[in-house]
């Protein structure tokens, strides 16, 4: 009896200071969005200014746009291929011995990619920029889309799809009404998952995007390396606020229900 | 869209079948592993000004057997290793609670669990920076309860370092051991539990076994990407620590280095490579180890 609730109460702490760890500094990070004196200084009064500085800044707001479109760019891209992929192996095609090429992703750091990316973009004479980024962005949606999709389409009922074919339905027919809708679950899954990673990525855009363009992880080291400033605490509080967002939507009963 | 789609499916059969599954493939080809390959070639053929190669030579890794680049891989290996390690012992107790005790408030818990992790890195980076500042929270509370008189400087210290490695990745080895401690067919449990079985041996004869899989798969995840890692060992350890990720950019960025950052990078993948292959045996080890004596 007494062991088990030991054994209870140190799980609970466990997982308790778990998630302290992850939300201590989050937390401290919001509670001095608010503050109206900068960080060392303690608590003083409650504020809006910051929120008003940061929604002033275009540079932010550039950056922002910056990788919402690359981000929807490469997803849209990464989905494409990948479905095409998957259409032509419906097709009767052969991808099992070429499917190995795309876990190369998995095994090369990102880092590493990147770099070699940038001194092919620039062996060749391409001036980087937007699509160098996108370009980039892409090969990284590939790795997760191809894997994940190919995974599902093996796991499907295929006597769906011969059923539609027996009754006379054309291969594309099937694939369009059959297959596709069957997919969709997946499809919308790793789509907001690559977009996500694209969105947040650090790495590729550090070394692909040049000097012209800057992505929101750009703009965010920028103002990291000037050093602490509220404003900062406000744009993170609401990257913070929306990407919870995102997760609460993603996982709330109806949607999982609905799509998953 | 349907036309479209007829067109190319006519094509697909007529002419050349491979042409729909193609583009993947190509951007694939042209896009990842054309960029490889001429990381690997510029590090053995000396390339002149218009990227002709004039001669095949190994000098760009000569100054890389130094003790200096050695230990750059082995350093890189080993804050690899131990993030692995760090977000496996957090992992899978919080995995395994949110599964067996989460209840209804499972989906919550792990929401906050993705949400970090589908936010901005560089986020999470200054944030923890008001924790570990000179003036910031942690040194505040110590200093409060009198258990130090002094503030310890935690930034660009290795301990930050480490301490944001194993906070960023944890996600990545707490999802894996999640969904396989979810499929986990629980009458196993009950099974052993029945038997006589103790709880400790619960977990090490049924439930490792059929998990570690999953822990594999999640130790791979957080090593590889970890192990090039080069933002957070630059902005939470100072000046002063290398790792391979940094070193290689800079070679690379650099104006007369380019071969030499080639060369090292192909060093540190393939050493990558070989304490991959370490790891997998030690993983198949530690399962057959696990499963030992078992009829």
């Amino acid at each position: 009896m007494r062991k088990g609730f030991l054994g209870k109460f140190s799980s609970l702490s466990i997982v308790a200071t778990s998630y302290l760890f992850l939300y201590l500094p989050i937390l401290i990070l919001i509670i001095f969005s608010f503050n109206t004196k900068h960080f060392p200084a303690p608590w003083d009064q409650f504020t809006f200014k910051w929120y008003k500085e940061l929604f002033s800044s275009s540079a932010l707001w550039v950056s922002f746009f910056n990788s919402l479109f690359v981000a929807s760019i490469s997803t849209s891209l990464s989905l494409l291929m990948g479905i095409a992929l998957i259409f032509f192996r419906a097709q009767g095609g052969r991808i099992q011995k070429t499917l190995p090429l795309f876990y190369g992703n998995l095994i090369i750091p990102e880092t590493m990619l990147a770099i070699s990316l940038l001194s092919y973009f620039t062996l060749f004479k391409i001036e980087l920029g937007m699509p160098t980024l996108i370009v980039a962005h892409t090969v990284l949606g590939l790795g997760f889309v191809i894997p994940i999709l190919y995974t599902r389409y093996l796991q499907l009922d295929h006597r769906l799809t011969e059923a539609s074919e027996v009754l006379g339905a054309s291969p594309l027919q099937t694939f369009y009404k059959i297959t596709l809708p069957l997919l969709r679950p997946t499809l919308l899954a790793t789509g907001l998952l690559i977009f996500i990673l694209s969105f947040d990525d650090f790495i590729l855009s550090y070394f692909c995007a040049g000097t012209k363009i800057q992505t929101l992880s750009l703009y965010l080291l920028s103002m990291l390396r000037s050093g602490i400033s509220p404003v900062v605490n406000a744009l993170s509080t609401i990257l913070l606020f929306f990407s919870a967002l995102f997760v609460m939507f993603f996982f709330s009963p109806k949607v999982r229900s609905r799509i998953l | 869209m349907y036309a479209l789609f007829h067109k190319l499916q006519r094509k697909t059969r007529d002419e050349s079948p491979f042409a729909i599954g193609s583009p993947a493939l190509i951007w694939q080809i042209v896009f990842f592993y054309l960029p490889l390959l001429l990381m690997m070639v510029s590090s053995i053929f000396i390339l002149g000004e218009e990227g002709d190669i004039q001669g095949l030579s190994f000098e760009n890794f000569a100054p890389l057997f130094s003790n200096a680049h050695l230990s750059i891989i082995f350093s890189s290996i080993i804050l690899a290793l131990s993030t692995a390690l760090f977000s496996l012992l957090i992992a899978y107790p919080l995995a395994h609670f949110i599964t067996f005790k989460g209840g209804r408030y499972k989906t919550l818990m792990l929401c906050f669990l993705i949400v970090p992790f589908w936010t901005n890195l560089l986020l999470h980076v200054y944030a923890w920076f008001f924790v570990l500042e000179r003036e910031g929270f942690l040194n505040t509370l110590l200093m409060h309860f009198g258990l130090i008189q002094e503030p310890i400087r935690f930034l660009n210290s290795l301990f930050a370092v480490m301490l944001m490695m194993t906070y960023y990745y944890l996600p990545f080895m707490v999802l894996p051991i999640f969904s396989s401690l979810e499929r986990f067919d629980r009458r196993l449990l009950e099974a052993s539990t029945d038997l006589g079985a103790s709880w400790r041996t619960t977990f090490r004869k049924v439930m490792l076994p059929l998990t570690l899989p999953a822990v594999r798969a999640g130790f791979f995840l957080v090593f590889i990407p970890s192990f090039g890692e080069f933002i957070i060992p630059e902005l939470m350890g100072g000046d002063k620590r290398y790792f391979v990720g940094n070193v290689v950019s800079q070679y690379v960025l650099g104006d007369e280095t380019g071969g030499m950052g080639a060369a090292f990078m192909v060093l540190s993948c393939i050493a990558l490579v070989i304490t991959v292959m370490f790891i997998y045996l030690g993983f198949k080890k530690v399962s057959k180890m696990l499963l030992k004596g078992m009829k």
